[in-house]
Parts: structure tokens; C-alpha cells; sequence
């Protein structure tokens, strides 16, 4: 609102504007020019590392996405990220922050690994069942919070952040105690038996949590765009009151919205647990609650950009780790990578709803 | 004499919609000055050029006869150039104070001083002024006009010689009204300029030295005296045209559709806001519910609406009592309301007209069922509805918020008014409109009447109630004081809403 002022000439002036229309056109130009001007510094960090430009090109676009192996590991990588999008958009677009999504895809892991782990059901049905018990315990995770915010009216980012810490160091008990792997003594579960896997689907290491996401993302797309709850939904995260007003059940609007989020977090940690790891080890979640708020964040909530966004940001986990390997640049890199570009996208909203105009005052 | 503020040809536009077009306006020292235009004529768009809010696209602005270059607030502060703005500035959880502290430590004049320094100059000038404000009130505490009164002294000990006021009675009853009138005119009388934004006929007439007159962004009659002028004058240079407003009939009523018997209400902060209330509607009819603001019936209108727990009383909807009415319920029985607070109650202004539209008919059956929404259907659905309610400037897929007043309303109103309703609550619903959406929505609550929807108007605007009712009733703190059947007599009820029973 307020007319800043940039002066250098008197009677003009550069003046900044909110604008009255904001079309769609303008809004995706900026999201790409703030994610272009984000790899434009993250281009800069590597330059300066001392990593020259064509073998940056090699690593980020010709050996992640222009051959098959390289797209077969960004697919592998951006599996659990796609489903801990989903879970954060799922929970967000109803202005329920859950932060807790690392502790739910924990707890979906310490489910699967309950079946794996005490040998429940018959053999056929085992991966089945892991699959069930992931998407309860994700969603048991997220029930206490749910429940405090809608009986107590406690903030939900504190209560799910903490229970992160709970299942964190729940699993790490059960791996340094009672699932400690007997054969080599490691703090993890032992192996999964090969019919607890998700089996290959026979391109590199593409496995069937492919099936697994494109089950969650039609039925996540089908319950925000195209379902009642959808639509009411919609309402809950923009204006509460009104829905309370016109008689929607908000409580029960908010509580199925977290316990989604929870179930997806908690299956997230099934593709990850039956696929790649194939045993429970407490390192599995790290990092992936945070990358699904970037990209919750980044996809606007919605689950078609939720997909495309946890795709790029599979290729740039799966470059940062070739980085890392061939280039012995640190870890961090692919964090810091995540934040400079989610900081370009978050600072580019200004754009979107100011303009920069010139004001002309004339002397008389 | 010169002008103690002048504008000469301005010109803005925002994102190619101009909003002035070669606008001028001239205010005297000594005067107050009317501007007078309906919503979206330009009035406060001028204005906050004025104060510094907006740059002008072109145009030349002096004050005191310098043309001067009005780049932020601090700048119009500094030229003496004062705003009240419709939305007041003020933080909530702060005192009246540290409010006004913190605009002058923030501002030019460079030096600190303490609180205690603050409050007594408060007091100064409120005693000057003629108002009473205590200093260590949170803002969150004080009334509307409490609050406005705490801008008006903020702006003049940033030693405004230029007082803009957007709207002022728009928050105020009548007798407020009048008072901050009274003040204004004798601030004008200290040799200072006063600017007041307003589409209130009754107001240019009993207090304005001089009036302007905006239309769509042009100045369309400047410096006028309002008494050469006639009412009807006034407003055909306001709206172009003779605006008529309809009489009726008064109807006799049908049924009994919804009755509340003895019900008593408490505010949170321990004062009865209804006190033993019992009021009964009548398919086919308006009741139109009188009172200064304050006195229950934002209360009254929670009950009714389902959102407010009934402490004691009865709450019979079609002659059946409603233990614990529900907002769904109540929707459900055919009950529907056009909340005071469009954009709180009435409107998600970021989604769309169509879901706007679509959220409270996805039960109906005719925009698919719970488990597949039919879009398209709801997107003519909404077509349909935009047109037969002539919402203007919408489109199914147009945010709501970008919907002017009037046209927002008119979408409350076709969102509430399809379908079976037998019960219509109205509070408020031609708050802040323009004379001619002001006429819409009372069509549309005529034309609701004859399909036998009882209806419940519960205004501060004593012109429209008694324009559009069959029986109207009066509140005062909580109580219904008294009722008449049409036609009514202005003075009685006026009388009783200010407890001169």
C-alpha cells in the first residue's frame, strides 16, 4: 500500500504498487524467474567451489535427467517425497501446520516392521498388511495432536514438532534394544524377508512404490479437486468462520485433513522401508518432513504441481549426492541448495502483488 | 486566499482501470468540505493521494498554493495533511497511549518524549476537541467510536492542519454522528481545512460549508454550497439519475415460521447483551428490527444464526423447537442469513465466485454428489445465478474478493436465496453499499417477501428499516421495547431506540 519511494529525478518518482488482478500468467512467470534466479545462485555457490560449469551441466541435466539410469534414480529418490508432499498439502491447505510428518513416516515404518518383525499373517498377505499398518500408525501419529488442537485448542505446530522427538527416539530404543539386528549386532531391524520387499519393476531400481504413489496421488487429487470434502475443505483453509456459519463440520473437516496427512507421511516410510532399506534404521526419515513442507510450499498445495516439484527436487538430491561423491562438497549442500531456491520463490511473492510503476508530479 | 488544498487534473489508474480521471478539488481553510460520490466514484482514492498512500499517475497537488510531491504518509504528515482512514490504523493489543506515542516516535518530528508526556498531551488535546478518551485503555477494549476518536486525536498531534476523514459516520449511530460533526465544524472554525468523504445526503446539508461531487472518477460539480442545492439535485449528480425508492404495501403476513421466546444472551465480558427477548416472523413479511448499534443485535443475530449457545429460552423453528439450534440445522430447515460481516461470515474472498456460490448447494443434488463433484455444472450453475442477480464484474472463476460491495453482497444474497428458503436473516446488508446496490438488495428482499420467506431485518439504518417493513420492532440493551405495524411513525421509534420512552 504504502507508495515507497525510489527517487532520482524530481516530479518522478519509482513508486511500488499492489496490484488490483493478479492473473495466473503473471504468477507462474514469477515462480519460474525465482526459481531460475535460485539456481542462479546455487550456480554461483558450485562456481565458486571450484566445480566448472560444464561438469555442473553433466551432473545436474545430462547424468540426472537425460539418460535412463539417472531418471531411474531421480524416480527412486523423489517416491517418498511425492507422498510427504502430499502429506503436508494434504494437512496445509486446511491451515493445519503439521510439522510432525517425520514422526509419522517413523511410526509407519515402526508398523510395517511390527508385521515384518513378529511375522504376522501368511506370507502372500505380509506386504499387504505392511502396507495397512503403515498408513495406521502414520495416522495414529498424527491423532494426538489432531485431537489436542481441536479439543484444547493447542497449537498443532508445537505438539506434532515434539512428537517427532517421541518416535525418534522410540525407534531408536527398539533399534539399540529389543530389534537390534542379531546377525551383525548393528542398531537397525533385521532384514525384511524378500516377499516383506517391494519387488522391481525391472527398469534399474524403479520399484513398485511407483504403484504405491500413483494409488496415493489419484486418490489425494480425486479428495481435494474433485470430492465435496474437497470444496469444503477448500473453505476451512481460507475462511473458518464462514464455515462455521454456514454449518460445515470444520472439527471434522480438520481431523480427517491430519489424519490424511498422517496415513501418507506413514506410507512414505513403507516405500522407503520395504523398498530401499528394507529394515528399519534410524536414519531413514531424516530430512524427509522438511523437504515435504518445501514442497507442499513450493507446489501452492496442489497435488499435480505436488508431483512435479517432488520430482526436480529428487533430481537435485540425486546431483547434491553426486556432488557430494565426486566433487567432496558437503552434505548440506543439497539443504542449502532447497533453501536458497525456496527463498527466491517465498521473496518472489512481492512481485505477484506489488508492481513497480513511475509517478509523475508536474510543477507548475 | 489560497487553497489550503488543491488538486488540478490528476490522473490514476491501477492496472489500466482508472480510478480518476482529470480529477480536481479544492478545500478552503475554515470549511468543511463534503465529498460527496457513490462507492467506487474516486473520492478515497483522491484522498490517499493526499496522505501519501497513492502516487498520481499525472497531476499537480499543492497545499497552501506550493505544489508539493506527496511521496509516503510521513511526507503528508509533515505538510499537515491528516487521515482517518475508513479502516482504522491502530494496534489491537496496544493502549491508546503507546499508540499515538508510537506513531510520533516513528515520526518526523525527530524527538522522543516519554508516556507520561503523551498522555498529558492527550489529554490536552482531547480537552480541546471536546473528547474524552482515557489514554490507558487498550484499543481492543473501546468501541468503534472510541477508536475512531483515538485516530482523530492521533492526526492532530501530528499538528494536522488538513483533516481527511473517509467515512467517518459510517461506524457511528445517529447521535454519535452529529456530535463528531459538531467537532469537526468547530475545528474548521480554528482556521483549519476538514475534508469529509461521505454518500450521506443528510450529513452535506447540516454540516458542509462546500461540497464536491465525484462520479466514476471525475469531478463532477466543485466547491458547491449545499444550500443553493437541493437533495435531489445532490444525488442525480451522484448517481446520474433520479434514484426512486419503492413503496409498499404493507402485508399482513402469513404463518408464524420462526418464533424465539424469553431468550436472554451474555457477553463475554459479563454485560446482558439480550434480556428476555421474544420475537415472532411471519412468512411473507419484513421485520424490520431497530436500535442504535450495540444494543444485542449482533448478538441476537449469532443466536439465530446458529453460532451462539442459547443460555435461556425457547428457539421454535416451522413450530418446532430447536433444542440446541446448529448452523446446519437451521440451514437444513430452511433457514438463511445474510451475515453483517460479508467477508467474515458471508465470503471466503480468495476462492471463487463459483465455489463461493457451489459451498452451500453441493447437498442439493444438481452439482454432482459426495464422491464426484460435477464442475462444470456448478460453473453454469454460477453463470446462471451471475446473471439473474446481475452480479457485476464477476465471472464463475473471479475471486470473490475482487467483487465490489455491492456485488458481493448480491452473491451472498443468490447464494442464500436459491433454493427452499423459508426464513431470511439480514443484518446489516446495505452497509457500506451505494445508492443503487442499496436499492438491489432491497428488491431482492421484495421479491424473497412475495415467495413467502419470512424475513428479519436487523439495520442501524432507521430509513431502511422503515422503507422496508411490515412490522417493526425496536432494541434497546437487549430488550424489545416496542413494535408498530406499518405504516410507522419516525419520531416513536426514533424515540425509543434512544431509551426516550
Amino acid at each position: 500500500m504504502q507508495a515507497l519511494s525510489l527517487s532520482f529525478l524530481r516530479g518522478r518518482r519509482l513508486t511500488i504498487e499492489v496490484r488490483q488482478k493478479i492473473g495466473l500468467g503473471l504468477r507462474f512467470a514469477t515462480v519460474l524467474g525465482a526459481v531460475l534466479f535460485g539456481l542462479g545462485i546455487c550456480l554461483a555457490i558450485l562456481v565458486s567451489r571450484n566445480v566448472d560449469i560444464a561438469s555442473i551441466y553433466d551432473e545436474f541435466i545430462v547424468f540426472t535427467f537425460l539418460n535412463s539410469a539417472g531418471i531411474a534414480t531421480v524416480v527412486v529418490q523423489s517416491t517418498p517425497l511425492v507422498l510427504v508432499g502430499l502429506a503436508a498439502a494434504m494437512a496445509f491447505r486446511v491451515n493445519y501446520w503439521n510439522i510432525g510428518i517425520e514422526g509419522q513416516l517413523f511410526m509407519g515404518v515402526v508398523g510395517c516392521t511390527i508385521i515384518a518383525y513378529f511375522d504376522i499373517g501368511p506370507e502372500s498377505l505380509r506386504l499387504p498388511l505392511m502396507f495397512l499398518f503403515s498408513i495406521l500408525f502414520g495416522a495414529l501419529w498424527a491423532l494426538p495432536a489432531a485431537l489436542l488442537k481441536l479439543r484444547l485448542n493447542i497449537n498443532e505446530v508445537i505438539s506434532t514438532l515434539l512428537l517427532n522427538y517421541i518416535a525418534f527416539y522410540f525407534v531408536l530404543n527398539q533399534v539399540f534394544g529389543p530389534w537390534r539386528d542379531p546377525k551383525d549386532n548393528f542398531p537397525h531391524s533385521p532384514r525384511y524377508d524378500d516377499f516383506e520387499r517391494l519387488p522391481g519393476v525391472g527398469w534399474e531400481d524403479v520399484h513398485y512404490g511407483l504403484v504405491v504413489v500413483a494409488i496415493a496421488f489419484v486418490f489425494v487429487w480425486w479428495l481435494i479437486e474433485r470430492s465435496r470434502f474437497g470444496i469444503q475443505s477448500r473453505f476451512v483453509g481460507v475462511n473458518p468462520r464462514m464455515v462455521l456459519a454456514i454449518g460445515l463440520p470444520l472439527s471434522t473437516i480438520t481431523l480427517i485433513s491430519a489424519l490424511a496427512s498422517g496415513s501418507l507421511a506413514g506410507l512414505a516410510g513403507f516405500t522407503i522401508a520395504a523398498a530401499t532399506e528394507g529394515r528399519l534404521t534410524f536414519t531413514l526419515a531424516a530430512g524427509y518432513g522438511f523437504s515435504g513442507i518445501v514442497i507442499a510450499f513450493l507446489a501452492g498445495n496442489r497435488p499435480v504441481m505436488v508431483v512435479i516439484v517432488a520430482f526436480l527436487m529428487g533430481g537435485l538430491y540425486v546431483a547434491g549426492e553426486s556432488m557430494k561423491v565426486f566433487y567432496s562438497l558437503p552434505d548440506a549442500l543439497v539443504g542449502l541448495f532447497q533453501a536458497v531456491i525456496v527463498l527466491s520463490v517465498t521473496a518472489s511473492e512481492f512481485f505477484v502483488r506489488y508492481r513497480l510503476r513511475m509517478a509523475h508530479y508536474e510543477r507548475v | 486566499m489560497t487553497a489550503a488544498l488543491e488538486f488540478h487534473g490528476v490522473h490514476k489508474s491501477f492496472d489500466g482501470n482508472p480510478a480518476l480521471v482529470d480529477a480536481f478539488f479544492t478545500a478552503e481553510r475554515g470549511e468543511v468540505h463534503a465529498l460527496l460520490g457513490e462507492n467506487g466514484a474516486g473520492k478515497s482514492t483522491l484522498m490517499n493521494i493526499a496522505c501519501g498512500l497513492y502516487a498520481p499517475d499525472h497531476g499537480v497537488v499543492k497545499v497552501d498554493g506550493q505544489s508539493v510531491v506527496i511521496d509516503g504518509p510521513l511526507r503528508a504528515g509533515v505538510l499537515g495533511i491528516g487521515m482517518v482512514h475508513q479502516h482504522f490504523k491502530l494496534v489491537e493489543n496496544m493502549t491508546v497511549a503507546e499508540n499515538i506515542a508510537f506513531c510520533h516516535m516513528t515520526g518526523a518530528a525527530g524527538r522522543r518524549e516519554s508516556l507520561n508526556g503523551v498522555k498529558k498531551r492527550i489529554a490536552d488535546v482531547s480537552r480541546q476537541i471536546g473528547f474524552e478518551i482515557d489514554p490507558d485503555r487498550r484499543i481492543d477494549t473501546l468501541s468503534v467510536s472510541e477508536q475512531q476518536r483515538t485516530e482523530i486525536i492521533k492526526v492532530m498531534m501530528g499538528g494536522a492542519e488538513i483533516l481527511i476523514l473517509d467515512e467517518p459516520t459510517a461506524v457511528l449511530t445517529d447521535e454519535e454522528s452529529i456530535r463528531l460533526l459538531d467537532q469537526l465544524k468547530l475545528f474548521a472554525g480554528q482556521g483549519k481545512s476538514v475534508v469529509l468523504i461521505t454518500h450521506k445526503l443528510r450529513e452535506v446539508f447540516s454540516h458542509a460549508d462546500k461540497v464536491t461531487v465525484m462520479r466514476a472518477g471525475k469531478t463532477v460539480a466543485a466547491g458547491k454550497n449545499p444550500g443553493d442545492m437541493s437533495p435531489s439535485d445532490l444525488s442525480r449528480l451522484m448517481v446520474g439519475e433520479a434514484t426512486e425508492s419503492g413503496s409498499l404495501e404493507p402485508r399482513t403476513g402469513g404463518d408464524t415460521v420462526l418464533e424465539l421466546k424469553h431468550v436472554s444472551a451474555t457477553r463475554a465480558n459479563g454485560t446482558t447483551a439480550l434480556d428476555d427477548l421474544s420475537i415472532a416472523l411471519r412468512a411473507g413479511q419484513v421485520y424490520g428490527l431497530a436500535g442504535v448499534g450495540g444494543n444485542g443485535q449482533t448478538e441476537l443475530a449469532e443466536t439465530l444464526m446458529g453460532i451462539r449457545h442459547l443460555e435461556s429460552g425457547e428457539f421454535l423453528l416451522g413450530g418446532k423447537q430447536l433444542k440446541k439450534p446448529n448452523p446446519r440445522q437451521l440451514h437444513a430447515r430452511g433457514l438463511r442469513c445474510i451475515p453483517a460481516e460479508r467477508y467474515i461470515y458471508g465470503l471466503a474472498g480468495d476462492l471463487s465466485v463459483m465455489d463461493n456460490f457451489a459451498v452451500s448447494h453441493l447437498g442439493n443434488g444438481k452439482f454432482g454428489h459426495a464422491g464426484w463433484i460435477n464442475r462444470r455444472a456448478i460453473f453454469r450453475g454460477t453463470q446462471e445465478v451471475i446473471q439473474e442477480y446481475d452480479i457485476l464484474g464477476a465471472t464463475p472463476t473471479t475471486r470473490a474478493r475482487l467483487l465490489s460491495g455491492g456485488n458481493a453482497q448480491k452473491l451472498v444474497l443468490a447464494r442464500e436465496m436459491s433454493g427452499n428458503a423459508s426464513v431470511l436473516l439480514a443484518h446489516s446488508p446495505t452497509r457500506g453499499l451505494d445508492v443503487r446496490a442499496y436499492a438491489a438488495v432491497h428488491e431482492y428482499l421484495r421479491d424473497a417477501c412475495k415467495r413467502n420467506v419470512a424475513i428479519l431485518l436487523i439495520s442501524e439504518d432507521l430509513d431502511e428499516v422503515l422503507a422496508v417493513s411490515d412490522r417493526v420492532g425496536v432494541i434497546n440493551k437487549g430488550r424489545l421495547v416496542g413494535e408498530f405495524d406499518a405504516p410507522v411513525a419516525r419520531d416513536a421509534v426514533g424515540q425509543l431506540m434512544v431509551g426516550h420512552a
